[in-house]
């Protein structure tokens, strides 16, 4: 048995942490949960957000036709994709008929003073708007023939344009949905695997088998491999969802909010990873100060409320403050990710929000390193953290 | 050689261990007794450093231990304890590879530990399905499961059945064959069955460290006497010995002033002598004697 050449004894300590997690169905059945949810946001999210359209109208006349024609380039322009096509009858009565029976969703008829959209029992008002604009501008323009006039002239100065100062926004309900989705999946499994860690750590105090670990190995390795291993797994859940997501957005055509929301979803893991080793520390320290799992309820309380606050802030908290708090470490994963989805953040409080939490890594990491060392072999009972700061080795 | 010099220990206020040191040498067998509380399991832990010395040091061939040295001992904490929700061969191969073993030879090995002790249908079981003295079965496993250069064994033989105890012993006199083994019991039988050497530690110092054949032939010798028929209570007036029981024809003496020939040749002429047995003393005795 050559020592030497063997596994780090962390590496080993995280293949046994992931393979542990990944056989329990609670953790299994929890993916699925949340790889559910996500679907169902992004099926929901397309439904409400509308999809393109495709209408059949049914026309007589070539007139009709042309403004159908019109009409469906109105509806591409207002929606992606979306198109109006004319279907010939060859009566009033046949196009009334085929109305009745749903072959057509409306039809463009002649009347005595013009024109008239039929619909059965309703008519989507969008496809009346666009039919009776493209009817009317082409009336306008024969009639206008007719009687040699120049529409162009007589036209000239009317139009009005819209311009929009914020044209981002147009979808900013969606990217606000986007933003708490993020923040929701962040939020859940951060603290799932911040327990996971806790639990973790208590167990093996509380079967006694810590004693045995801490003969075999360093007390750090065992820490390391811990943190490493949940970390993977954490990560590994959240681009997996992340994953989802993306290509529900791009499956259902959402290319344009995708395009938007895509940069966020990058950086949201890359902060995710950064704000949970950050954490991973201090979960393995409520861990360590535990005698039983019962008390992980209070020990773990300072994890609890490090995520949860940054969470409240993220889902209802004002502009600034929530700019300002973007920066803060471990807070950063879970408002980054948000102001990310929701427009644009300046390059430098992205700098700022990564480089505080490498910081944060290094001092929180390496102080609970030392808590958890003093604190792994007191297995006879629960030690407060004021208690557990004040320990000597 | 795994050499303990000068180890002290302090609780707060309480001196747990105190300047303790001794030796324990490859091949042979250490027995560490002494009553609750005399620090035997504070001074194992020291050993492995679980916990660390308030002075004192732990040396391993001369030189003072390193953390590779200590991850090639096997140890059997007092407080047992395996991961209860995991299968017993993958939790032996765990332990195996954190002490260093690669994973195919831990495997073998496990393989070879759960066969010994008739545990080879069992390997896929949880360890909380198990039985109490199952589980402690595979706790011994799990200290040999890296074939370990030194063992430290914290109580090892408490709550195993006579079955199991025999179990034990036979796979320890062969693992422990050439390296150094120490082991803390209260049953003094035991210990002195398997033990070369002997330990015994009071309120966390050392009073005895010797050879157990040493210790004995130190102590005043015994004699059992038995006479065919014939009452053995006259040997209470025969001078340089001191009788410490009588039963009928039998009589234990301990012999002082007196040789064994001597008393020999004396009950012979009181009348037809069936047995004469010298016993060596108990550790028990000398044990009561030294803690007393």
């Amino acid at each position: 048995m050559n020592a030497s050449a063997s596994t780090p004894a962390w590496r080993i300590v995280a293949e046994r942490e992931i393979t542990t997690k990944i056989r329990a169905k609670s953790f299994r059945y929890g993916l699925l949960a949340m790889a559910v949810a996500i679907v169902a946001v992004v099926v929901l999210s397309a439904v409400l957000g509308g999809r393109p359209s495709d209408d059949t109208v049914g026309v007589v006349d070539a007139a009709g036709s042309s403004a159908v024609a019109g009409a469906s380039s109105m509806a591409d322009k207002a929606r992606g994709g979306s198109s109006v096509t004319a279907k010939q009858f060859t009566s009033v009565a046949a196009a009334e008929r085929a109305v009745r029976d749903g072959d057509v969703d409306a039809a463009l008829l002649p009347d005595r003073r013009g024109y008239e959209v039929v619909g059965n029992s309703s008519i989507d008002p969008s496809l009346s708007q666009y039919l009776s604009t493209a009817t009317s501008a082409a009336v306008l323009q024969s009639n206008a023939k007719a009687q040699d006039i120049d529409l162009g002239q007589l036209s000239d100065g009317t139009q009005v344009q819209e311009r929009l100062l914020d044209p981002d926004a147009s979808n900013s309900d969606q990217r606000r949905l986007a933003g708490i989705v993020f923040v929701v999946l962040f939020y859940i499994t951060a603290v799932t695997f911040g327990m996971t860690i806790a639990q973790s750590v208590v167990q093996e105090k509380e079967s006694r088998v810590v004693e045995i670990l801490a003969a075999a190995i360093p007390v750090r390795a065992l820490l390391w491999g811990k943190v490493v291993g949940t970390t993977a797994l954490a990560l590994g859940q959240i681009v997996v969802l992340v994953g989802i997501g993306v290509a529900g957005l791009a499956i259902t055509g959402k290319t344009e909010l995708l395009a938007l929301v895509g940069a966020a979803a990058g950086w949201g893991v890359v902060f995710f990873a950064l704000g949970f080793i950050a954490l991973a520390g201090l979960w393995a320290v409520a861990g360590s100060i535990a005698s039983r799992t019962e008390d992980l309820q209070s020990t773990t309380m300072p994890g609890q409320a490090l995520l949860f606050g940054p969470y409240l802030l993220a889902v209802a908290g004002g502009a600034t403050v929530k700019t300002v708090v973007s920066m803060v470490p471990i807070a950063s994963a879970m408002l980054m990710p948000v102001r990310l989805a929701e427009g644009d953040v300046p390059g430098w409080q992205l700098a700022v929000a990564v480089a505080g939490n490498l910081v944060a890594i290094v001092v929180l990491v390496r102080f609970a390193a030392r808590i958890y060392q003093r604190t792994l072999m007191r297995t006879e009972r629960k030690i407060g953290y004021k208690e557990a700061f004040t320990l000597a080795e | 050689m795994l050499q303990i010099r000068a180890l002290s220990r302090r609780f707060g206020e309480v001196q747990a261990v105190d300047d303790v040191s001794f030796s324990v040498t490859p091949g042979r067998v250490t027995g560490f007794v002494g009553a609750n509380g005399a620090g035997k399991t504070t001074t194992m832990r020291m050993i492995l450093g679980v916990l660390a010395p308030t002075a004192g040091e732990v040396l391993w061939d001369g030189a003072p231990i390193t953390v590779e040295q200590r991850r090639r001992i096997g140890y059997m904490p007092e407080e047992r304890g395996l991961y209860p929700r995991m299968k017993l061969a993958e939790q032996l191969v765990f332990l195996g590879r954190l002490h260093g073993a690669d994973s195919a030879s831990a495997e073998r090995r496990a393989d070879e530990l759960l066969d010994h002790f008739d545990l080879g249908t069992r390997r896929d079981d949880l360890l909380d399905s198990m039985s109490l003295g199952n589980q402690q079965r595979v706790q011994i496993a799990a200290a040999l499961i890296h074939r370990p250069e030194a063992l430290v064994l914290d109580e090892p033989f408490s709550g195993l059945d006579p079955v199991a105890v025999d179990q034990m012993v036979s796979l320890l006199t062969d693992e422990a064959d050439d390296i150094p083994l120490l082991f803390s019991s209260h049953q003094l039988d035991l210990v002195e069955r398997l033990c070369d050497d002997l330990v015994i530690l009071a309120e966390g110092r050392v009073v005895v460290a010797g050879r157990v054949a040493d210790l004995q032939a130190a102590s005043s010798e015994r004699v059992r006497v038995t006479f065919d028929d014939s009452d053995a209570a006259w040997l209470r007036d025969l001078r340089g010995v001191d009788v410490l029981d009588v039963d009928g024809t039998t009589a234990l003496v301990e012999l002082d002033g007196i040789t064994r020939s001597a008393l020999l040749s004396a009950a012979v002429d009181r009348a037809p002598v069936n047995e004469f047995t010298v016993v060596r003393q108990p550790l028990s005795d000398i044990y009561r004697e030294v803690i007393g």
